[in-house]
Parts: structure tokens; C-alpha cells; sequence
């Protein structure tokens, strides 16, 4: 009984952890995109609140909350209400298999740094993953607005036209890994992280993760300068909130799943595996960053072209040598 | 694990499905043929079809009386399964014959059509060798989906999208039926091999008293219903084979329709055996409503194709009346049937091709009028193909029903061999209506329109001549008919 | 094996709780003024023109049958790769011609133009 108190109690431990820290890192890299942005852009970024601005993150929660909650007129109320939460709850959810550390010996017991170590978890990231498609179609349908109509039907296409060259990125990953769990996973990378075993894989999920994140230069659905602002025009106060935290969530999320896949995750030497999970987590998002301050958005059939017919058949490609490389090395 | 992965291997055998897999190899590589073809240029596809069908019919002759499993015994390709492979890919053939020169005058020469044909004939292959249900699912969708095309195939013709989105929504419909009829059975049985269904059922008799699995057989049934077109399950019949393309129209009514009812005679005569004093009291019940009531209303039809679609309803009954006979006899004359039934039906779709203008024009009996004196030809071969369709000798049409009727009175079904043979006398009176406007009405026109294509005159001379041969010297394909019947 | 499912529950109920519990906290606070320029959808400004759900491009269509095929080929893919070393060449071109099959459909889809946006 205790034992299972203790389980209860470690799940739940590492959970509000792992919550907190997502939440507050995906607090702070807004502030901190802004402030990048800004000095990369020759400006200062937002530095009035706090020292540094860095009370802005607090500021900008207290200001979407007191925003009044309102449905536009026409609108499909139920499914406008949904999609926010749609798009942050996935986000949330693929928290749940990643594996940030190596475990960790507490009390005498082996605590793996995972909340659940899944069998199944790429499929789990995956089938969540594409389900935080519904949150940018539905809010940009249930909207009643043309603009936002517009930016939810281009996020449908460009999310799922990206998200069979993911997929299709990551069975070179389960094949040298031989597994669908992500602790497993990092295992095979002790020795050699993935990025440069198979570095076409780790290129295509990589612009893959930028286009699903809905990121410039990717950002069709949203795209400020001729849809205002694409699926979420229609939305204030915080349920825009919940698209902005959910965006930023993935983020992290998405950072954490190149980590996992690619760079090795929390393997490295000398400094514990804790902290090199988040610094290579920091660095991706960090790229993120400096992409969407010095890439151009591509025009729509760019965006199409380069998803279909460029990455999907280099991805076939890509599992075919794989394959061959590996049976030929025994 | 390596065992496992051995045994896999050798269960394959690819010899099973040797036929239909020319056919879809040929039916991709044509796709890739026509998509780089230029606008228009679609007779090359056409020849090369014929020549994958040639070669998938010889592959399947030469495979006759040499039965071969494959894929762990979800395949078995028989004699049965051959015959019935013959009768498809004979069909295919005759419907791209007169497809070509169709197309054109249609306005339409996409090159598409002829590797959805093959397709289609690929499906009804793996529905007539399927030995587990699945694998007769696959087939029948693999058959639907592409017909579901064909049927609607002239996108800009309102009747022609009728059809298809018509033939999609029942189709789906009474594929869910038959899904779920087949999931019932699984249920009951914990396999889904015929076979094995067959074994469990010898093995607990008095699963045959299960209301799961009475219900399952039913609910399959009722999906293979829809597809032969037997009533009441018809109602998309008429529709559908009006708006489709005409040679869609008799390839739909030969060949799925004998893939459809060699699925039927399989699952039937092997899983439902248990139950075969209940189901005969179904066949003859539905054979009886399928032949009256595609005869009555065919009465009424003046639109010939819409007529043809009333009279394919009725001889789907006629031929449902050697499953009520559920012997040897019986299922032979099944496939004799199907087979005279192709070549007659498709003739007679392709004179309907010759005689009709651009946009389906002038199918109707004034159409027709004094096209005997003015297409002496043309005349003669049509009045063949009504003749075989009453079944009046020397015509196979009479053979055929001769063999069947035969099978039933056998059985000691002779009343049903009498109200089939009533039924034939009604139908006298709309074919017979034909004729009397072909050659006892004076011409109003010289049907100058009238082009005798080469390639659909060539279907035409075979059709007769299938119609002809089967119909004097019925012998030795009926002596094929019953190695391969049940 | 639920064991196992459980802290997913525990995960889902959290995020749920965290969405539904934000923006019910911001309706408690946030202020209600109605209005009814307010309500119209947001046109740059001007009264909106016509209906908001119009048609759009058939090739938004398009996109998703191709992804239905494709995103079923990779569904096949994965158990294939994870038990590829065992299933050894043999496998490995199965899957190759399973590929090369949808390949067939990519380069139709291509040549019909069915991924061109002009």
C-alpha cells in the first residue's frame, strides 16, 4: 500500500515538476525571443518591468487574464471555446514520455527522470502530436472570420503535409534504436548521437518540427501581414493565452524531442546529464529563435513544394539507405 | 522469431495470386503510362491492357487443375477460382475493346480508365480465389472502389456523377453490411478462414442455432446481395447502369457481378453449410422476387440501357436459382451462366455503344427504329444477343438457363424451374418489343451517325460467337464448368 | 500494464485542469461590456463583406487525401522498423516494394498537378 502511495506520490512529484518547469521556461523564452529579436534587430526588447524586463513574463499572464472572455457574433461557440485548450493540452500531454535525465537514485529506489517511460512512446508523441492540429483548424472555423478561416485551412495543410515527412524522419531513429521508447532511445545514443549517424533524418525532422511549431519561417497560418493574425484573429484574453503558451510549450516540447532523437539527450561528459538535457534543449530553442530573426516566411506553394516534394521523397530515401546501410553492416 | 519470419516466407507462395498480380503490376505501371502520355493519346494504353489481360487469362489457363495456397491459406486458386478469373478478365477484355473509340466520341479519352478497369479485374480475382473472409473483403473493395470511379467516370455529365456518387453510397453502405456480418462471424468462430469457420461450425453443430452467427451469415449475405443486384437489394441498379458509361455498364454486370456471386457460392457452400435448409428457403425467396421483378419493370422501360439494367437484375435471379439447388449441377450451371451471360450482355451493351450518339443520346426504343433494314449487320448481331437474353435456342442463353433449371429440378426444386421458365416468357415481351421496332417499324432516319468502329465490331464478333459457340456446342465448357463447380 | 497508462491519466487530468481552470479564472476576473462593433468579426476595420465560411481551393482537398495514403504508408513503416533486423533482406524489400507502390501514386499525384500551387 505504501509502496503504491510512494509511486502515486513520485508520479505526481515529478509531474508538477516537470509542469512547473515547462510553464515558466516557456514564460521566459516569450521574453526571451523578444529580447533576442530585439537586439538582433537593433532594438532593446521589452526592459520597463523588473530589471532587465524580466517581471514582463508576469505582466503579460495578469494582462490576459483580465482581458474580458468573449465570443465573437455567429461564431460556433462550442468549438471556439474548445480549440485553445485543444492546442495546449496537446502540448502538455507529449510531456508526459520524454525523458529528461538518467535515473535517479532516490530513497533507495531507481526513480527514472521520465513520468512514464511508454513502450509505445513514439507512436504516443505522435498520435498526440497530430492531434494539435484540430486546435489551429477548429479555432480558425469556429471563428466565423475570413482571415481566420484562411489561417486555420493553411495550418491544416501545412501541419499534416509536414507530419508524414516526420514520421517518415523518424524510422531511421527507431530502426537504429530498435525501439519506440524515447529512454531507450537515448540508450543507443551513449556512444554516437543520431544527428550524426544520420544527419539527413535529423534535417528534415528538424524542418519538420519547425513547420508543425507553426514558426517562421513556416508561419503561413498566421502570417501577421496578410491574415492579421491568421486562426487566432478572432481571439483575446486568455484564451489567445492559451494559443500563445501552447505555441511556446511546443517549443520546449519540440526542442526536448530533437534532444531526445538526435542530439543524444541527456548523455555528455562531465556535467550532469540534468543539466546537458536542458542546455541542448536551450540550444535548440535558441535556433529556433535566430531562424525566425533572420529567415524570410516562404510564399505558400514554397511551403508545399519544399514538403512534398523535396523532403518526403528524401525522407523515403533516407529510410531505404538506412535500411541497407544497416543489414549490409550485419 | 527467424522461424517465424521462414514460415511467413513460405506461405507466400506468389503463384496464387500469379494472374491478379500481373494485373495490378500492369494496372500501376499503365497508370504511370497514362499520366505521361499526352492529352488525349489513350488507344496505346488500351492495347496494352488487352495484352496484360491476355497474359493474366493464359497465366490462369495454364494454372487450371494445378490448385495452389498462398499467403497461409487466405488464397486458393482453383479451377473454380480460374473459371471464374476467365469469365473477369473476358469481360475486362470485351468492355476495353469497345472503351476506346467510346471515349473519344465521348469526348473523354482519359487514359485512367483502362488501368482502373485492370484494377478492378485484379479485385474481383482476389475475391473469387479469397479463402479467408478478409481477403474476399479486400477484394470486393478493391473492386468497388475502382468501379465506384469508373461508374462516375464522366465527370462533366450530371447523369454519369448520379451514378457514381449513386453506386459510392450504397456500395459503402452494403460494404458495412458485409463487414460487419463478417466481424459477427469472427466473433462466433475466432477465425475468419473459411475453412476454419467450416471446421468449427463440424465441430459445435449447434452453432448454427446461434443467433450471432445466423446473424453475421445474414448481415454477409445481405452484403453480396447488394452487389449481384438481387431484390430487394436492387434499387441502385437501375440508376447506376443507366448514368455509367455504357461499357462500364456491361463490364459492371459481367464481371464484378460473377466475382460477386463466386465470393457468394464459396462462403455459402462452405461456411453456411450448416445452415443450408434455412438459406435455400432465402435463395429461392429472393431468386424468385429477383427474376419477377427485374422482368416486370423491365416491361415498362423505353430507355434501353435502363432496360438492359432491369433484365442483368432478372438474370442475376435466374442465376440465383442454381444456389437454391446447392448441388453439383447447380453451382456448374452457375458458372456457365455467368460466362454466357458476359457474352451476351456484352454484346449487346456494345451494339447499345454503336447505335448511341455523343452524350448518350438516342438509347431509347424509337432509336432503334428500322435498324435492321438500314444496319442489316448490326441488326442481325442484336437480335442474336435478345435472342440469347430470352433464352431461345440455339443461343447459349438457353444452355445456360437450360443447365441451371436443370440443377433445380434435380434438387427437386421443380416449381421454381417453372416460374423461372414463366419468368423467361415475360421477359419475351420487352426483348421481343426490340426487335418489332428494329424490323417491323419503318425507318425515320438513315443513321448516318452510325460508325462501325473496328475495335468494338471485333467485341461484338466475338460476343457472337462466344453466344454462338456455348449456345450449339455447350460440352466441353460445360465439362470445364463442373470441374470447377462445387 | 495500466499501471503504466496511469500517470498519462494523471497528465491529461493536469493539462485539462490547467486550460479549463485558466480560462475560467479569466472569466471570473476579465470584465463584460457588450458591444456590438465589438462582436463583428474583425475585417481591417471596415463592416464585413459576406460570409465568413466561404469555399476555398479544392486543393486544400487535394492535400488531404494525398496525406490519408501517405500517413497510412507510415503507419505500416513503423512496425516494420522495429523489427527490421529480424525480418532481415527480406523485409527490407517488401518494404521497398511497398514503397515503391505509393511511389507510384506520389509521381501520379505530381504529374496531375495535384501538388502545384501557383
Amino acid at each position: 500500500m505504501s509502496d503504491m502511495l510512494v509511486t502515486l506520490a513520485l508520479i505526481l512529484g515529478k509531474l508538477l515538476f516537470i509542469f512547473g518547469v515547462v510553464l515558466f521556461m516557456a514564460a521566459y523564452l516569450v521574453l526571451a525571443e523578444r529580447k533576442i529579436l530585439g537586439r538582433m534587430q537593433l532594438r532593446y526588447g521589452p526592459n520597463r518591468v523588473g530589471p532587465f524586463g524580466l517581471m514582463q513574463p508576469l505582466a503579460d499572464v495578469i494582462k490576459l487574464l483580465t482581458k474580458e472572455d468573449f465570443v465573437p457574433a455567429r461564431a460556433d461557440k462550442w468549438l471556439f471555446l474548445i480549440a485553445p485548450g485543444i492546442t495546449a493540452v496537446t502540448a502538455l500531454l507529449v510531456f508526459a514520455v520524454i525523458p529528461f535525465g538518467s535515473p535517479l537514485e532516490i530513497f533507495g529506489r531507481q526513480v527514472p527522470l521520465v513520468v512514464v517511460d511508454l513502450n509505445i512512446g513514439v507512436l504516443y508523441f505522435l498520435g498526440v502530436s497530430s492531434m494539435a492540429v484540430y486546435g489551429v483548424v477548429l479555432g480558425g472555423w469556429a471563428s466565423n472570420s475570413k482571415y481566420s478561416l484562411l489561417g486555420g485551412v493553411r495550418g491544416l495543410s501545412q501541419m499534416v503535409s509536414y507530419e508524414l515527412s516526420l514520421g517518415l524522419s523518424l524510422v531511421p531513429v527507431i530502426m537504429m534504436a530498435r525501439s519506440f521508447s524515447l529512454t531507450d532511445i537515448v540508450m543507443a545514443q551513449q556512444s554516437i548521437p543520431f544527428v550524426l549517424l544520420n544527419p539527413v533524418a535529423f534535417g528534415v525532422f528538424f524542418i519538420c518540427v519547425l513547420a508543425e511549431s507553426n514558426r517562421i519561417p513556416f508561419d503561413l497560418p498566421e502570417a501577421e501581414n496578410e491574415l492579421v493574425g491568421g486562426f487566432h484573429t478572432e481571439y483575446s484574453g486568455m484564451r489567445f493565452g492559451l494559443f500563445f503558451v501552447g505555441e511556446y510549450i511546443n517549443m520546449v516540447v519540440l526542442g526536448s524531442l530533437v534532444t531526445v532523437f538526435f542530439l543524444g539527450g541527456w548523455n555528455g561528459p562531465w556535467l550532469p546529464p540534468l543539466l546537458w538535457f536542458l542546455f541542448k534543449v536551450l540550444a535548440v530553442c535558441a535556433m529556433f529563435i535566430w531562424i525566425r530573426a533572420s529567415m524570410p516566411r516562404l510564399r505558400y506553394d514554397q511551403l508545399m513544394n519544399l514538403g512534398w516534394k523535396i523532403l518526403l521523397p528524401l525522407s523515403l530515401v533516407n529510410i531505404l539507405v538506412t535500411g541497407a546501410v544497416l543489414l549490409g553492416l550485419g | 522469431m527467424e522461424n517465424l519470419v521462414q514460415e511467413a516466407i513460405q506461405n507466400v507462395n506468389l503463384h496464387a495470386v500469379m494472374p491478379s498480380l500481373i494485373l495490378s503490376v500492369a494496372g500501376m505501371a499503365l497508370l504511370l503510362v497514362a499520366v505521361f502520355s499526352p492529352r488525349g493519346k489513350t488507344a496505346h494504353i488500351a492495347w496494352l491492357s488487352i495484352a496484360s489481360l491476355i497474359v493474366a487469362g493464359i497465366v490462369t489457363i495454364m494454372g487450371w487443375n494445378d490448385t495452389q495456397y498462398g499467403f497461409a491459406g487466405s488464397v486458393q486458386l482453383d479451377n473454380f477460382a480460374a473459371f471464374f478469373s476467365m469469365i473477369c478478365i473476358i469481360a475486362a477484355g470485351l468492355a476495353i475493346l469497345m472503351s476506346d473509340e467510346y471515349l473519344k466520341r465521348e469526348n473523354f479519352p482519359v487514359g485512367e480508365y483502362y488501368p482502373l478497369i485492370l484494377i478492378t479485374t485484379a479485385g474481383a480475382m482476389w475475391m473469387v480465389s479469397g479463402t479467408d473472409l478478409i481477403t474476399i473483403f479486400l477484394g470486393l473493395e478493391v473492386l468497388s472502389v475502382s468501379l465506384y470511379i469508373l461508374a462516375g467516370f464522366f465527370r462533366d455529365q450530371v447523369r454519369c456523377n448520379e451514378a457514381g456518387l449513386k453506386y459510392f453510397f450504397l456500395g459503402a453502405f452494403s460494404t458495412g453490411f458485409l463487414l460487419y456480418g463478417m466481424a459477427l462471424l469472427y466473433g462466433v468462430s475466432g477465425t475468419t478462414k473459411v475453412y476454419d469457420i467450416a471446421a468449427y461450425i463440424q465441430a459445435n453443430p449447434d452453432t448454427t442455432t446461434n443467433v450471432m452467427f445466423v446473424a453475421g451469415g445474414l448481415l454477409m449475405l445481405t452484403g453480396f446481395f447488394f452487389k449481384i443486384a438481387a431484390a430487394p437489394f436492387h434499387m441502385w441498379t437501375p440508376d447506376v447502369y443507366q448514368g455509367a458509361p455504357t461499357p462500364i455498364t456491361a463490364f459492371m454486370s459481367a464481371g464484378p457481378k460473377a466475382a460477386a456471386f463466386a465470393a457468394l457460392i464459396r462462403v455459402t457452400f462452405i461456411c453456411l453449410e450448416g445452415m443450408q435448409d434455412h438459406l435455400t428457403t432465402v435463395f429461392w425467396v429472393l431468386a424468385v422476387l429477383t427474376m419477377t421483378v427485374g422482368n416486370l419493370i423491365a416491361l415498362n422501360q423505353k430507355d434501353l440501357k435502363r432496360m438492359l439494367a432491369y433484365s442483368s437484375i432478372a438474370h442475376a435471379g435466374y442465376a440465383m436459382v442454381g444456389l437454391v439447388a446447392w448441388n453439383e449441377i447447380g453451382s456448374a450451371g452457375i458458372l456457365f451462366y455467368m460466362l454466357v451471360y458476359t457474352f451476351m450482355n456484352m454484346g449487346a451493351f456494345a451494339i447499345l455503344i454503336l447505335i448511341g450518339r455523343s452524350g448518350e443520346e438516342n438509347l431509347t426504343l424509337d432509336g432503334v427504329t428500322g435498324l435492321g433494314y438500314k444496319k442489316p449487320m448490326l441488326g442481325i448481331a442484336f437480335s442474336i444477343f435478345l435472342f440469347a437474353l430470352m433464352g431461345l435456342p440455339p443461343t447459349a442463353g438457353f444452355t445456360g438457363k437450360f443447365y441451371i433449371f436443370a440443377g433445380a429440378i434435380n434438387s427437386g426444386y421443380i416449381w421454381l424451374a417453372v416460374l423461372g421458365v414463366l419468368n423467361s416468357a415475360v421477359s419475351l415481351y420487352y426483348y421481343l418489343r426490340i426487335m418489332i421496332f428494329m424490323y417491323f417499324k419503318e425507318p425515320q432516319e438513315d443513321y448516318a451517325w452510325v460508325k462501325i468502329y473496328p475495335a468494338t465490331a471485333v467485341s461484338i464478333v466475338i460476343s457472337v460467337i462466344g453466344v454462338l459457340y456455348l449456345g450449339i456446342v455447350p460440352g466441353s465448357i460445360m465439362q470445364l464448368a463442373r470441374m470447377a463447380g462445387f | 500494464m495500466l499501471d503504466l497508462y496511469l500517470p498519462i491519466i494523471v497528465v491529461i487530468g493536469i493539462a485539462f485542469a490547467f486550460a479549463i481552470g485558466s480560462v475560467v479564472f479569466s472569466r471570473l476576473v476579465g470584465v463584460k461590456r457588450y458591444s456590438e462593433l465589438k462582436m463583428s468579426p474583425y475585417e481591417c476595420g471596415v463592416p464585413p463583406i459576406g460570409n465568413a465560411n466561404e469555399r476555398f481551393s479544392v486543393k486544400f482537398y487535394l492535400v488531404a487525401v494525398a496525406f490519408i495514403v501517405f500517413d497510412v504508408e507510415v503507419a505500416f513503416l513503423y512496425p516494420w522498423a522495429i523489427m527490421f533486423k529480424q525480418l532481415g533482406w527480406y523485409g527490407a524489400i517488401t518494404m521497398g516494394i511497398f514503397i515503391f507502390v505509393l511511389v507510384i501514386g506520389f509521381i501520379y499525384d505530381w504529374k496531375k498537378g495535384a501538388l502545384e500551387w501557383e
